[in-house]
């Protein structure tokens, strides 16, 4: 019998594509279906979660702002 | 720090409007009137009508003043909405002058910095005027930066500029009236720098002083008191040195002395000559004074030099170093004279004018950029001194370049000029002359050869007129000290293009060689044609999903590696020199990363230089480079980053770097501007760094152009390069072959991404400290296997993938030697008679 899962259809850049799956390597909670490299498939429900944790990921990879104010 | 310059620089653009506005708004909206105020300042400006004319004009065609119209009644109203945005930086208080529209400076009272409107008339003459007393610390097209800093005002003192003159003139040009703090800045600066000179006088050190009181309150000192030489005269008195007389050879008034030849360095185009530039009046001004004046010194012995200077700049009265080499008897002078055919520039002329401000010799630094002709004003410098002189290069092959320099500028005795390498150990023939040299053959400890120990001694035990210091800013500290005490000279010029260090070891040479004197324009002499006019851009490569997923999970150090070997930059890379090899240009592709230098000059095909390439070879590839119409492209590593001299060269494309150096990037840029075909109609050198997006890379490419950007390079940024995707052979175009190389990346082992060049240049090879680095040799290495695969015997034959270009030219190279084309001939010849 088939079992439905409601997704989000999600286009990103490639990086950001790797991103998501380095997310979803850990519990396997995010992604229903990798389509190629700019698409995926989110869990419906997961959506928020993943935002959260792509902006984290998205902080982490951003070098901080160069060191002080003063010149 | 280049983010934040600028902002800054945004945030006080908005003020600008802001107060702009606030004075200059026609009509009944602004309730100032003109000419209450105007008695305060108005010297010799343009009558009211005649400024209310202009004002009106450049009103109507600013575009900024119809932006700010609609705030400007806030504004006039003290605190408005925008206010708070500006915070600390809300100067709306300070009060404009009526006629500001005429004048182009803005004077930021915290910082010191001086902001100039470059699109105002009178901006050449600021220009000059502030580069003789400010730091230029960003030069884009239409707003420049400077700073004031102790440094700068003791440069500015130091060429004769008297602190009343300084603020004058800044007055005279200030949009707004000079503020309190700036003032009482300027004065104390000036007033304890350069007070006291350090003069060496018939090998005897002398402090100077123009002030009496000065001296006295030196020789109470508990320690300077002490060292004076005993038994001479309290202070002696002697009037001061006039520039009168002297002249610096090659410039505008030298050949009005030697009448024969044509005057070489004259003024801009369309600018009259009478116009003599604010600076030059100023010193005339106080050439004037300086004939009344009498000057003071004491003796001090040679071993207290340094403990003296010390001192001094404890007390805050830096000692200034300056060399009266044309009274000096005790050393021979050098028969040395610019050959008539020598025509400086008149950025050149202006830079050593600064440096012989008073007709002495003063110690500083010349920045000038790469290509822009530091040799000739390190020769001409030497020419004006005419005493023995000894030059510090960074490689054995700059050595060998600056002698055939000299030799071409200069009418030298080529006996006169020596060399000492680690392979050649001359001394000149007469009793004076010049000795080339490099930084490590000097700074060298331990134990030397015979041969160099008593070339040392013998350098050692003179006396030397002028030391020249080849591209400074490499030289670290401490071996800096080394050397500046080993030697004795007179008189210091170090010169460089790029004053910078990461790690802000730059402002030490400020006490170790002296104060920057002058520091050109990049952007001015690319206009004039002294250096190619440069397009940069940066290319973004996406990373793909594999590469990026791997970057994510790796350390810093295979990062680097990832970002660099992302295979969408060797495809952007392989399409670009496929570009400009077809448009005619001479390629240099630098990467830092050898690896990566291997891997793309072997899967492109090209020929490459790196630090384990041999020197016969170097020069052949080199040589075909310049020669060879089918060798347009050449990958180097960061060996070629300095001091390299390829003028073919017209493009140039970075795919790694160290991190975020803007020395690197200055440096390597400075490759293409002494490109030859920079006069040519229309031409443009291009200049790309391959950045893979989403990694650190970006940030550090940003970090990197911070220099070329203040210096008014714009880097355009290219996201899709058009038409990649139709080139042929296309690099890595399928996923499997990505993987490939991705696996590839992967497995190379961290020896292999360590392999960081050692050599600091090109030809660092043949220098003798780093012949100690010897090659390490590969090991034989254990594989079991039958020894029917040695054979061939399962199925192997011998084939040569991905061979390199290098190889390929040495090949081609031995057939045409002419002993082989003969023996082939004589062999033809032969067959042929066999076949008759």
């Amino acid at each position: 019998m088939p079992r439905a899962i409601r997704g989000v259809l999600v286009e990103c850049d490639p990086s950001i594509k790797s991103i998501i799956v380095k997310i979803d390597s850990e519990e396997h909670a995010f992604i229903v279906e990798d389509l190629d490299d700019q698409t995926l498939v989110i869990k419906e429900n997961m959506l928020s979660v993943l935002k959260m944790r792509l902006d984290d990921a998205l902080k982490e990879t951003q070098q901080p702002p160069s060191d002080s104010g003063s010149d | 720090m280049p983010a934040k310059r600028k902002a800054s620089s945004n945030v006080r653009g908005g003020t600008k409007i802001g107060r702009d506005s606030a004075a200059s708004t026609p009509g009944p909206a602004t309730p100032r009137s003109i000419g209450s105020s105007s008695d305060e300042y108005s010297d010799a400006e343009p009558s009211e009508s005649e400024k209310e004319n202009i004002k009106k004009n450049i009103n109507t065609f600013s575009v900024e003043n119809y932006k700010a119209k609609q705030k400007s009644h806030a504004v006039a109203g003290g605190m408005d909405s925008a206010s708070h945005h500006f915070g600390a930086n809300d100067f709306s208080y300070l009060s404009l002058k009526p006629d500001h529209d005429n004048r182009p400076l803005w004077i930021d009272p915290h910082k010191g910095r001086i902001i100039l409107e470059s699109f105002s008339p009178l901006a050449t003459h600021a220009q000059d005027f502030l580069t003789t007393i400010a730091e230029p610390l960003s030069r884009p097209v239409f707003l420049h930066e400077y700073a004031l800093t102790p440094h700068s005002l003791y440069a500015a003192v130091s060429v004769g500029l008297d602190p009343k003159d300084i603020i004058n003139v800044l007055d005279r040009l200030s949009k707004i009236p000079v503020p309190e703090n700036i003032r009482k800045f300027i004065t104390s600066c000036t007033h304890s720098y350069g007070k006291v000179k350090l003069v060496l006088k018939d090998t005897k050190h002398y402090i100077e002083s123009s002030d009496p009181e000065m001296l006295q309150r030196l020789l109470k000192d508990e320690v300077i008191g002490p060292l004076r030489v005993q038994g001479t005269e309290e202070i002696t008195s002697a009037s001061a040195p006039k520039m009168a007389g002297l002249v610096i050879p090659g410039t505008k008034n030298f050949a009005g002395v030697q009448q024969a030849q044509p005057e070489g360095t004259k003024p801009k185009e369309g600018e009259p000559v009478q116009q003599e530039d604010i600076v030059a009046t100023l010193n005339e001004d106080d050439d004037d004074d300086e004939d009344a004046d009498a000057v003071h010194h004491f003796e001090i012995s040679d071993g207290a030099v340094e403990k003296v200077q010390k001192r001094c700049l404890g007390l805050g009265l830096p000692v200034l170093e300056e060399y009266d080499f044309r009274n000096d008897s005790r050393n021979a002078n050098l028969d040395i004279d610019l050959k008539p055919s020598a025509q400086i520039r008149h950025y050149q002329e202006k830079s050593l004018s600064k440096m012989f401000g008073n007709g002495r010799a003063k110690s500083g630094i010349i920045v000038l950029p790469c290509g822009a002709g530091k040799t000739l004003v390190g020769i001409t410098a030497a020419c004006t001194i005419k005493k023995g002189v000894i030059i510090l290069c960074t490689s054995s092959m700059s050595v060998i370049q600056w002698r055939q320099e000299f030799l071409k500028w200069s009418n030298i005795n080529p006996s006169d000029i020596a060399i000492f390498t680690s392979d050649n150990k001359d001394k000149f023939a007469r009793n004076t002359g010049i000795i080339v040299t490099s930084y490590s053959m000097v700074a060298q400890r331990g134990k030397r050869s015979y041969d160099s120990q008593k070339m040392m001694d013998f350098i050692q035990s003179r006396e030397w007129g002028l030391m020249i210091l080849d591209e400074v800013h490499v030289v670290p500290a401490n071996m800096f000290r080394n050397v500046t005490s080993a030697i004795k000279t007179h008189s210091k010029l170090g010169l460089t293009a790029t004053l910078l260090r990461e790690d802000d070891k730059i402002s030490d040479l400020n006490f170790l060689i002296g104060p920057k004197l002058y520091e050109a324009n990049w952007m001015e002499l690319a206009e004039q044609g002294h250096i190619a006019r440069v397009q940069c851009a940066e290319v973004w490569c996406p990373m793909t999903t594999e590469f990026y997923s791997e970057y994510l999970r790796h350390s810093a150090k295979k990062k680097q590696l990832i970002w660099t070997m992302n295979p969408r930059k060797f495809q952007a890379c392989q399409f670009l020199i496929d570009y400009h090899e077809k448009r005619g240009d001479k390629i240099i592709v630098f990467a830092d990363n050898i690896y990566a230098l291997k891997a793309y000059a072997t899967k492109l095909n090209k020929a490459f230089i790196y630090g384990e390439t041999g020197n016969a070879e170097r020069m052949r590839i080199l040589e075909n480079f310049q020669h060879n119409d089918k060798i347009n492209t050449l990958f180097l590593s960061k060996i070629g980053d300095t001091s390299l001299d390829l003028p073919e060269a017209t493009c140039l494309i970075q795919i790694s770097s160290h991190y975020g150096s803007r020395r690197q990037e200055a440096q390597r840029l400075g490759r293409i501007l002494r490109a030859k075909r920079r006069n040519d109609e229309g031409f443009n050198a291009f200049f790309y760094s391959l950045v893979s997006k989403d990694t650190q890379e970006m940030y550090f490419s940003s970090k990197r152009q911070a220099f070329l950007v203040d210096q008014g390079y714009a880097f355009k940024v290219i996201t899709h390069l058009q038409g990649i995707e139709e080139l042929p052979n296309l690099a890595f175009s399928t996923p499997s072959e990505r993987r490939e190389l991705l696996q590839n990346v992967l497995i190379a082992n961290d020896a292999d991404i360590d392999d960081d060049d050692k050599g600091d240049d090109m030809f660092h090879m043949m220098d003798g400290k780093s012949k100690a680095k010897a090659k390490k040799k590969a090991n034989a290495r254990r594989t079991a296997g039958a020894l029917s695969e040695l054979a061939g015997g399962q199925d192997m034959a011998y084939v040569e993938q991905n061979k390199s270009k290098n190889k390929e030219l040495k090949r081609k190279k031995g057939e045409h030697n002419p002993f082989f084309k003969k023996l082939q001939r004589d062999q033809e010849k032969r067959r042929k008679a066999l076949d008759e």
